[in-house]
């Protein structure tokens, strides 16, 4: 490398602040005693200064940016194969109830065939098993995604209204603190383009979330007993005309408790 | 829930890192495409390929290490749908290699400060850099990132990002001095 080169190299690292602390000192030194030096060095901090006002960072599209955020929350990038139904499934956004509410709309859309298909077996009665499906998927994704609910709220108050305005089915929201099951919040489960509400309960470090389906959907059959799908419990039973699924990432004893409890709690409620 | 999940570990330090970083990386993209749309679909395939990545790693300088993924996912897109663009003449040796004439003050130096008050031709100059000169220019003076990072981010010795800044620099002062 010759002189020149050197020397130019010198500059700009000067300029990009790259030199070590003593060799920037010498190079302030040779900036005063160097009339030649110094005519580069402004020359070289004038294209940089103004590249720099030439090239700005620019601010990425908001299409780009709601794009890569969502993947940082929605499985449907990665691989979840749980099932089509959830893979589909639009991330909602719960710090916002503006939000949720157009992010569950969008997702009203996207759904519709997915579901309708899913569902399909719901309908005509006996194949249980895969009427649970997305509802599991359901519970995998949020669960997945950090986001068990779309309101957080322990406040049964807060929560039937929010689910209220969303849903078609007025959850009967029971109280099952005292035996171990805190209210964590409520989330809406769109199950063959119908939003269905869905409470979710904690349970430890676990969640428990009971979709209530409307009389037209709930044809599933079951008695409440636990069952496996997917690596998580689940039970379904009839009562008063509603379809209720539980679903929940904790044991098989934890799950009958809550059906249980609940099924109880709601009794004394309906009474 | 499932907190040993790799793909929500990774969508976790994925949410930390990529978004803050998005204007950096959209930046660089449109200059490395020369075209904003292609800009995103290059942010948005370097991103899948961060959160895919970000299952196993844990990054400790997020923003050189996903600069790094967009710069590289930029030149692959280049290569694969507009390789003539990446097409230029004359070799490295001659990239990297700097003339004695470089040192040159112009004649006029302030013909050539009022040149480069002229954003648009500016702009034009940086795009007509061969690509392995403007990346380099726009991972520093765009993005800051230092030498190490942009020698890291190319893969090029740090005496070459330092030569290749250096003659980015000087052809674009020449340049802008030349037109009138």
């Amino acid at each position: 490398m010759t002189d020149v080169q050197t020397r130019l190299l010198r500059i700009n690292a000067a300029l990009d602040g790259e030199l070590s602390a003593m060799d920037q000192a010498a190079f302030d030194r040779e900036l005063g005693e160097d009339p030649a030096l110094a005519r580069e060095f402004a020359r070289l901090s004038a294209v940089r200064e103004a590249t720099r006002r030439a090239a700005p960072r620019e601010r990425a599209p908001s299409g780009l940016a709601d794009r890569i955020a969502a993947l940082g929350k929605a499985p449907g990038a990665t691989v979840v194969p749980l099932s089509e139904a959830a893979a589909r499934r639009p991330e909602r956004t719960p710090s916002s109830t503006g939000r949720a509410a157009m992010g569950l709309a969008a997702s009203f859309a996207a759904l519709g065939f997915a579901l309708g298909v899913g569902l399909t077996a719901l309908r005509t009665g006996d194949a249980t098993r895969e009427a649970d499906a997305p509802i599991v998927s359901d519970f995998a994704r949020a669960a997945i995604a950090g986001q068990p609910y779309d309101v957080a709220s322990s406040d049964r108050h807060t929560v039937k209204p929010w689910l209220a305005v969303r849903t078609t089915v007025s959850a009967d929201i029971v109280d099952l603190a005292a035996q171990g099951y805190p209210l964590a919040g409520g989330r809406v489960t769109v199950v063959d383009r119908v939003p269905a509400p869905t409470l979710v309960y904690r349970h430890n470090e676990h969640f428990v979330a009971l979709t209530e389906l409307p009389s037209s959907l709930a044809r599933t059959a079951g008695d409440g007993a636990v069952e496996s799908v997917d690596g998580y419990h689940v039970a379904r039973w009839l009562e008063g005309g509603l379809g209720f699924i539980a679903v929940t990432d904790a044991d098989e004893a934890a799950l009958a408790k809550f059906v249980s409890a609940f099924r109880t709690a709601r009794k004394g409620v309906g009474e | 829930m499932r907190r040993q999940d790799p793909a929500a570990l990774a969508r976790a330090r994925f949410s930390e890192i990529v978004p803050h970083l998005l204007d950096d990386a959209y930046s660089l993209a449109k200059w490395l495409c020369h075209d904003a749309s292609d800009a995103e679909d290059v942010v948005q395939e370097a991103a899948l390929k961060a959160l895919k990545a970000l299952e196993t790693v844990s990054v400790d300088r997020p923003k050189s290490w996903f600069l790094t993924i967009v710069r590289n996912s930029a030149v692959t897109w280049m290569t694969r749908n507009r390789s003539k663009r990446l097409a230029y003449a004359g070799g490295m040796d001659d990239l990297d290699a700097l003339g004695a004439g470089d040192l040159e003050a112009p004649p006029n130096p302030e013909q050539a400060l009022i040149a480069l008050e002229d954003t648009e031709r500016l702009r034009q100059a940086i795009a007509d850099l061969p690509p392995p000169l403007m990346e380099i220019l726009v991972m520093r003076d765009v993005n800051g990132l230092s030498y190490r990072e942009i020698a890291d981010a190319t893969g090029a010795p740090i005496g070459t990002v330092m030569s290749r800044l250096s003659r980015a620099r000087v052809q674009l002062a020449r340049r802008l001095k030349a037109e009138p």
